[in-house]
């Protein structure tokens, strides 16, 4: 992998940072509303993951779905004001922070009910399979998901037809509040898929090279046909479920351990309405974004100036983006009902709703 | 012009549109080899290949899913559910994915699904499999509901369903599958969702649909006969519902009865009587009726069963408690 | 099995019947085809005909009130006990109390095999000593059959299952008027509470029409003083039908010829005047289509057969007896026909199908000799009328033809006349 790489890598994971942490700050100054669910810790599995990914692809997501968006490549414009709910956002502040979808960018949606990215991929599978295109379909779903009986079902018709599909876990240890060992008998997820005969890869989700790499070897046996790969990726959110989550549920030494008995990660931890800062985040020794921004520097591909500049451009454009969404208008009635009817094409007396 | 039963019409109808489009598949269980369990996709899979029609695995969320999916990319799937009742398994892929995606996504997709689904009471299948839920769907913004009750808006609604950008629920009757009538495939049909007036009448209104439209002509012919005149509406489509067509015949007769397969309790002549009024308040010379089908699980007992959902002679009488005539015969 | 008896339809203008009386009593045995009542129409007294072999259980309708047609008047069942019983289910309260004293004199005469159901029903509703009940003289109502309950004791109500409201057992709303109803009485100037509602106590809009269609109140306040009584049923419907009749835009033509010729050809042929005229018209009519038709707003009706209906005076009304195929038909037939109709007359007993539906109707007042000239009101469904007066001083007779003008314009009216007199003129037609 070669230096423009590892930056476009370090520069992504540092975009997600920023966003997540400007969306919090717009949540709690009350200015976005509604659930907001948030991805640090995770970087490395959506960095990783979809930069190994071709724009032929298609990518769905779960209700924790920024990141996969903005790595993606819709505009942090677009999702900011999407999460805002205004019209300028990527579904037109209909669907907002749970519901984002960009048709161009092949991204088929965030899905805010557990356990339904499955039968989307599934589906989107079927299509690229029908049409025998070189495409596949990355599907992205949590622990929590696998219990939810479309994980079978979908995992099933996916090998019994081979279809083109990745399913990537995004394994954080936790459904909602609920820890692994309590919710499911068999804590290694990528086990299960063994009962569909599908292969399967269990790697360490923090680390955004050895990520990267298991995603382009899955990637390449899914477009060579040979049916759907799995891959669970064992990562940790900082933070609660959402918002209005405070995560205490989760004992403080399990999350020191994830933070590394960095002191200001540890810190920040008791103040949990706080958000650790990037500069905070940077002195914490097991976080994935830190862990790669030492890597870089270490093997000669980043010195402080570039990161600085990196970090100053990455603020710059998020900044961008919350004063686009602040700035952006409402959408009317009248937009909202133009789009629920905007399929009617074949229609000549479907009646205007009063 | 040929006679065919119904079963065999919505057969035609896909075979018409799997031949017209290659983004259109059909997939649900045993609908391939085995030929559909009303022989709907009798022939089909040796025709158009496997890939096209799909035998799927007992998995009603995730394959009403995967046709979500497919429609959001471009294909026009055909997805059946072999009752109505298994539907209940697939709600999340239609109430929340199907309905909601081309909103959510701001307009960004469409979603060109079909879903199929036998429902109604047949004889004597027990509660679970003698359900009518098409009041659930209706319930749910963005869902169309095609419910044909003649093989000719069988053929022309389904190839419809199939061409339409919009999820669209197509309830077929269990006991319709083996009625016979005429097929123009020829005709150009009318829209999707358009009412239709079965029968002409001046004296009141019968607003119907599905496999009540045949029992309420039968009462109006009857009715007929005592002196009557009975209009009678099959709906064709229960969502969206053409009120053009229904308010402009309750204007005209100033009374109206709705017979109903649905339980009565927020069934769907619920809805209909709720706007109607609204709409035909200073027009009505008589309360809005409604006959419709108990408000309890179908019985096993073959007796209780056929109490249970409208019958002739409930028409009848309502007809003519709504006239003010005399029961006849008490 | 239980049948109603419903109120016979037996005109086309028929909306209510009033029973002149019952032929029959509660529990009698009654035969198809027997005439168990009698009611007045428009313009008669008509049978009320079984339908069915069975016993005749009430509640029998009321004798002299208006009932609409359709409603039951009294029921059929299979035998005479059911007929019994059935009765007191409907009996009045007023009817049970004022039954009461009479009940001890009904178990007195066991022998009288039809107790009055009233009696019967007062057993019902007072609550029984083991003696009077041991006394009474009729077997338990059979099941099914309704009885009126004495309100259920405390002990009864804390037993009964708790009624889980739904919408059959609510109460419907109170008397009222539809909303159509109200905005029709709104249209037509009329204030709902003027109206009478119909026979299930609810005011639709067909009783709206009702009141709007009839006639405005006379105002009598500053008249003479004066007392209301209830017309009969004929006088109604001539009322009614004169105003109905008043829609037909109408014009007039007269002539006046010498009618002896006439009068003298059917003296010869031993034939009355009044048959003599009628076969005249009848022919005339038969050559010219127009006047044996009728405009109607499905179209124009014409007619294959010439009747020809005939005013008569019956002393308490004006009847118009019809005499079916008048122009065709041979001369004595005809005489013998008109003798029948004359005979229902007298008797009352003229059927719809006996004075409904002639295409020309011819009305005489020549026996009035003051009767210089008038003219007659076209009924509804005929071409036109013919009014005869007296003969003149000259020997004379004026006639009047009242003509239909949607079916027959003045020309028309002028050649009808002119056919008319030459046979008038010269009868030797009439054999």
């Amino acid at each position: 992998m070669d230096r423009s790489q590892l930056q476009a890598l370090l520069r992504d994971m540092l975009r997600a940072r920023a966003f997540e942490e400007a969306a919090a700050q717009a949540y709690a100054e009350g200015k976005i509303a509604g659930f907001l669910h948030l991805y640090p810790g995770e970087e490395a599995v959506a960095v990783g993951v979809l930069h190994a990914a071709e724009p032929g692809d298609y990518v769905v997501s779960t209700y924790r779905e920024h990141v996969h968006a903005l790595v993606r490549g819709i505009p942090a414009r677009q999702i900011m004001a999407e999460l805002y709910g205004k019209k300028t956002g990527i579904s037109g502040g209909m669907g907002g922070s749970m519901h984002l979808f960009d048709r161009e960018r092949r991204f088929l949606g965030g899905y805010a009910i557990v356990g339904e990215t499955f039968p989307i991929a599934l589906g989107a599978g079927y299509a690229v399979a029908y049409r025998r295109l070189p495409e596949a379909v990355i599907c992205f779903f949590g622990d929590g998901a696998v219990n939810q009986g479309t994980f079978h079902e979908s995992l099933n018709m996916a090998a019994l037809w081979k279809l083109p599909i990745l399913f990537v876990c995004e394994n954080n240890h936790y459904q909602i509040g609920t820890e692994i060992h309590r919710h499911s008998a068999i804590i290694d997820v990528y086990k299960r898929a063994c009962a569909y005969g599908i292969p399967a890869e269990q790697v360490d989700g923090m680390e955004v090279l050895a990520v990267h790499a298991a995603a382009q070897r899955a990637l390449e046996r899914v477009r060579s046909g040979d049916g759907p790969q799995f891959l669970e990726l064992t990562t940790y959110r900082f933070r609660g479920h959402s918002m209005a989550d405070p995560g205490s549920y989760r004992p403080e030494a399990e999350v020191k351990a994830y933070e590394a008995a960095d002191p200001i990660a540890a810190a920040l931890h008791e103040f949990q309405l706080r958000y650790p800062g990037a500069a905070d985040l940077a002195a914490a020794g097991n976080d994935c974004l830190q862990r790669f921004t030492d890597h870089c520097c270490q093997e000669g591909h980043l010195d402080e100036t570039a990161l600085a500049r990196l970090q100053a451009e990455v603020q710059a454009e998020i900044e961008d983006a919350r004063r686009f969404a602040e700035e952006s208008p409402e959408p009317s009635m009248e937009e909202a009902r133009a789009i629920l009817a905007r399929n009617h094409r074949l229609e000549t007396i479907v009646e205007a709703q009063a | 012009m040929s006679e065919i039963l119904y079963w065999q019409a919505l057969n035609q109808a896909l075979d018409a549109e799997l031949a017209a489009d290659d983004a259109v598949f059909t997939l649900g269980e045993d609908v391939g080899l085995y030929g559909g369990t009303y022989r709907v996709s009798e022939g089909l899979m040796a025709k158009y290949g496997e890939w096209r029609v799909r035998d799927t695995p007992i998995s009603e969320n995730s394959f009403t899913g995967l046709g979500v999916s497919a429609a959001m990319l471009g294909l026009r799937p055909v997805v059946e559910i072999m009752t109505i009742n298994f539907a209940l398994f697939a709600m999340d892929s239609i109430v929340n994915m199907a309905a909601k995606i081309p909103f959510m996504s701001g307009g960004q997709f469409t979603m060109p699904l079909t879903i199929r689904m036998p429902g109604g009471i047949a004889r004597q299948l027990g509660a679970q499999h003698s359900q009518r839920l098409e009041s659930m769907f209706m319930n749910v913004p963005g869902l169309r509901i095609a419910v044909p009750s003649t093989p000719q808006d069988a053929y022309w609604q389904l190839r419809q369903a199939i061409r339409s950008d919009d999820p669209v629920i197509v309830l077929e009757h269990e006991l319709l599958y083996f009625s016979k009538g005429e097929v123009d495939t020829h005709a150009s049909a009318p829209p999707l969702h358009q009412a239709l007036i079965r029968r002409s009448g001046r004296d009141l209104t019968c607003i119907s649909y599905s496999r009540m439209v045949p029992l309420a002509l039968e009462a109006a012919q009857a009715l007929h006969a005592e002196g009557v005149e009975m209009e009678v509406i099959d709906l064709r489509s229960l969502s969206p519902i053409d009120w053009a067509t229904c308010v402009e015949s309750v204007l005209r007769t100033h009374r109206c009865l709705i017979v109903e397969e649905d339980c009565r309790f927020a069934g769907v002549g619920a809805e209909l009587a709720a706007e109607l009024q609204e709409r035909c308040f200073y027009q009505l010379d008589a309360p809005i009726q409604r006959v419709a089908g108990l408000d309890l699980p179908t019985p096993f007992n073959a007796t209780l069963e056929a109490a249970s959902i409208p019958r002739q002679e409930d028409i009848l009488k309502a007809a003519r408690a709504l006239l003010n005539l005399p029961q006849g015969e008490s | 099995m239980k049948q109603a008896i419903l109120m016979p339809v037996l005109s086309d203008t028929m909306q209510t019947g009033r029973l002149t009386r019952w032929n029959k009593s509660v529990g009698d045995p009654v035969h198809k085809g027997e005439a168990i009542a009698e009611v007045e129409t428009d313009k008669a007294i008509l049978d009320v005909e079984a339908f069915a072999d069975g016993f005749l259980a009430g509640p029998l309708a009321p004798v002299d009130e208006d009932i609409p047609v359709r409603q039951p008047i009294a029921y059929l069942v299979d035998n005479r006990e059911a007929a019994l019983a059935a009765d007191d289910g409907t009996a009045t309260a007023e009817k049970a109390s004022e039954a009461a004293p009479a009940k001890t004199g009904a178990n007195q005469a066991p022998a009288d095999t039809t107790p009055r159901a009233t009696q019967v029903s007062a057993s019902q509703a007072t609550v029984p000593t083991g003696k009077e009940d041991a006394s009474v003289p009729v077997s338990s109502p059979p099941a099914g059959t309704q009885i009126p309950t004495s309100p259920p004791s405390p002990s009864a109500k804390r037993n009964a299952p708790t009624t889980v409201p739904t919408a059959g057992n609510l109460p419907r709303s109170a008397a009222g008027a539809s909303p159509y109803a109200r905005a029709l009485a709104q249209d037509l100037g009329l204030t709902i509470e003027e109206i009478q509602p119909g026979a299930d106590g609810q005011i639709h809009a067909s009783e709206v029409l009702a009141a709007a269609l009839a006639p405005r109140p006379v105002d009598l306040r500053y008249g003479p003083p004066y007392q209301i009584s209830k017309p009969s049923a004929l006088r109604e419907a001539v009322a009614r039908n004169m105003i109905a009749a008043a829609a037909t835009p109408s014009f007039r033509i007269s002539t006046r010829v010498d009618l002896s010729p006439l009068h003298e050809q059917g003296k010869r042929l031993r034939l009355s005047f009044t048959l003599a005229l009628t076969r005249a018209c009848a022919l005339t009519v038969a050559e010219d289509p127009w006047f044996n038709g009728v405009w109607t707003p499905t179209g124009w009706v014409s007619r294959s057969r010439v009747d020809v209906g005939i005013a008569v005076d019956t002393g308490a009304g004006l009847i118009t007896p019809v005499l079916r195929d008048a122009a065709s038909r041979p001369l004595a037939e005809l005489a013998e026909y008109w003798r029948i109709l004359l005979g229902k007359v007298k008797t009352g007993r003229l059927a719809p199908e006996d004075y409904q539906g002639a295409s020309f109707y011819v009305s005489n007042l020549g026996i009035f000799a003051e009767v210089e000239e008038f003219d007659a009101i076209v009924p509804v469904g005929a071409s036109a009328i013919l009014a005869v007066a007296a003969p003149a001083s000259d020997g004379r007779t004026q006639l009047t033809l009242t003509c239909d003008h949607r079916g027959i314009f003045g020309a028309d009216a002028a050649r009808f006349l002119q056919r008319l007199t030459q046979r008038l003129k010269d009868p030797a037609w009439l054999q």
